[in-house]
């Protein structure tokens, strides 16, 4: 049991050095079949990943895709059931401590300590990592600056709005300085204006190197702030590329969105078959994939059938999923 | 995976730290209370039960003399039973303190370890208080309460009398999914350990198998302890110190490994 890991985490460092070689940017974690089973059910079925430094990697997909208990195994919140999972070339197992002492974690839920004030949420987590003690206080300040909370630090956090609340996590996972956060949803909850902020202390940390993986099931996160993603589903990952070139690789450029009346959507089909890449039905829309959107909204004309509202858009990553999964991310 | 891990000693001091940065801040105000319980129960059981004891009291003790020791270990059997009860209960559930400590350096079985020293910790310091104030009301009356030198070493006691008490209500708190549940804790551990322990009258006195009974519960030799430290100890003292070590460390891995299941998944 225990020597296994070991050699498990020597071999993947010759890896991690061959890859430097090859310069195709250092890997800084790897999973490889890596599941995660419960008494009742089975939340991880094996997935590989392997996330670059430097870079932000996201996780996207709908609730109970899989994507937070991925992340628990990262930060070793859960003990995978089987397979590797490795950080930095050290076995998540085996050297959890170590693990966890590099990187900075932004969950979920909420967990800031409601006992003390917005400063010594951070003071106080800086002595878990056993920073020196000035080294913390000079941290605490510069991360309350970045996430715009500096005139905050004596308040007391039941005092703060959600996306507030938001930002002292974001700024609480900064204060060991790690070379990777993990992101649960950082946004999920936030009205438009704090996701806003929130997505630009997130560019702000991927311009300053630091490597970043985060899930969401909001598409337009994903695509804003993720240089390459994942698409979970079910316990699996079902794709995985850069946002752009997901959607180049599933779906066609263009999309039209045809709302009319049912009877008038089932002609549809056939009118536009000679110049769609493919169509699909969600509720009282059809969804048309096209590199020629011209030429459909001219034969939807032409054939005389009464649509009533027209939607021409660029092909998004929830087409991607929808092309995926025949299901939609958030409903 | 398997077995148990061992606490990380700096872990742990990083829990114990963490408590009490925001002990420092509330500590004049809850001291108060603290202090009078044990003082209600000295007032109304020494001095008006103890009107009705006669001359001679209880083994060369007047009452109050008698039940003031027993009084400093069930103080500490509170304070380390509220810490590992319902205030553990909270870090754990509500605040999710804990979720937020293990995705640091510190490990599950770190916060455990911190908790139980911490539950230790306050049940010396308000045994040390309340020590204080028996030594004080001993100075202004006709027998003084606290009669023995040895009585210095009665802090240190309630500190490893208050981890003991630690462990069993952290492996309470480590099983139960309500908070509701504590009702079942301190009625049918804590009161009766409160009752029955040797405080307010001498257990040995009854027929077999009481004292026998009393000698398997842990606030009996806290009692023993206090008491003798109290009066002037003799060497029996020893067998209640080893019976309290025994006890506590045979328990104290059972709610780490209960507690890191419910940490980490």
């Amino acid at each position: 049991m225990e020597a296994g890991p070991r050699t498990g985490a020597l071999s993947l460092n010759t890896q991690t050095e061959k890859r430097t070689g090859a310069g195709t940017g250092q890997t800084t974690l790897v999973a490889r079949g890596l599941k995660k089973s419960y008494a009742d059910f089975e939340a991880v079925k094996g997935v590989d990943f392997e996330v670059h430094r430097g870079e932000c990697f996201g996780f996207l997909g709908p609730n109970g895709a899989g994507k937070t208990t991925t992340m628990k195994m990262i930060y070793a919140a859960a003990v995978p059931t089987s397979g590797e999972l490795e950080v930095a070339g050290l076995d998540v197992r085996s050297a959890e401590r170590e693990v966890k002492r590099r990187i900075g974690v932004v969950p979920q839920e909420n967990n800031l300590d409601e006992d003390l004030k917005v400063k010594e949420n951070l003071l106080v987590y800086g002595r878990y990592f056993d920073l020196p003690r000035k080294l913390v206080r000079q941290r605490a300040e510069e991360l309350l600056e970045f996430v715009q909370l500096s005139d905050k630090a004596g308040a007391k956090v039941e005092q703060l709005s959600g996306g507030m609340k938001r930002r002292l996590l974001i700024a609480r996972a900064l204060i060991n300085d790690p070379d990777l956060v993990v992101l649960d949803e950082p946004t999920t909850g936030l009205d438009p204006q704090a996701r806003h902020l929130v997505w630009d202390k997130l560019r702000q940390l991927t311009g300053e190197g630091k490597t970043l993986i985060l899930t969401t099931h909001y598409m337009d996160e994903a695509a804003q702030l993720c240089d390459r993603l994942c698409i979970m589903e079910n316990g699996r990952i079902i794709a995985e590329d850069a946002p752009r070139a997901l959607i180049s690789e599933h779906v066609s450029p263009e999309v039209l969105e045809f709302r009319a009346a049912p009877e008038a959507l089932e002609k549809l089909p056939s009118i536009v078959e000679d110049v769609a890449d493919d169509v699909d039905r969600i509720g009282e829309a059809l969804l048309v994939y096209t590199s020629d959107s011209e030429a459909v909204t001219r034969k939807v004309r032409e054939s005389g059938v009464e649509v009533r509202n027209t939607l021409h858009r660029q092909a998004s990553l929830e087409d991607v999923f929808l092309k995926l999964t025949g299901r939609r991310l958030v409903d | 995976m398997g077995g148990v891990r061992l606490p990380s000693p700096r872990g742990a001091f990083r829990v114990w730290q963490r408590n009490a940065t925001i002990f420092r801040k509330y500590w004049k105000t809850i001291l108060l209370p603290n202090l009078f319980e044990p003082l209600l129960y000295l007032v109304a059981l020494g001095l008006g039960l103890g009107a009705f004891i006669r001359e001679g009291g209880i083994n060369g003790l007047t009452y109050t003399q008698y039940i003031a020791p027993g009084l400093l270990a069930s103080n500490a059997m509170f304070a380390a039973s509220f810490e590992s009860t319902f205030n553990t209960f909270i870090r754990l559930k509500i605040g999710r303190i804990y979720d937020a400590i293990v995705s640091t350096p510190v490990n599950a079985e770190d916060v455990v370890a911190g908790e139980y020293l911490w539950a230790g910790t306050r049940a010396a310091l308000y045994g040390t208080a309340f020590l204080g104030v028996l030594t004080a009301l001993g100075l202004v009356s006709e027998a003084p309460l606290i009669s023995s030198p040895w009585a210095l070493l009665i802090p240190p006691v309630l500190l490893v009398v208050g981890i003991m008490f630690s462990v069993m209500g952290t492996l309470f708190t480590s099983l139960i999914s309500s908070i509701d549940f504590y009702a079942y804790y301190f009625t049918l551990v804590v009161t009766p350990l409160f009752l029955f322990s040797g405080i307010f009258f001498p257990i040995e006195d009854f027929p077999s198998p009481v004292p026998e009974i009393a000698w398997f519960t842990p606030l009996y030799h806290a009692v023993n302890v206090c008491r003798a430290l109290a009066t002037g100890p003799s060497l029996g003292v020893l067998v209640d110190i080893a019976w309290i070590l025994v006890f506590t460390a045979a328990l104290s891995l059972l709610p780490i490994r209960f507690m890191r299941k419910r940490l980490i998944s």
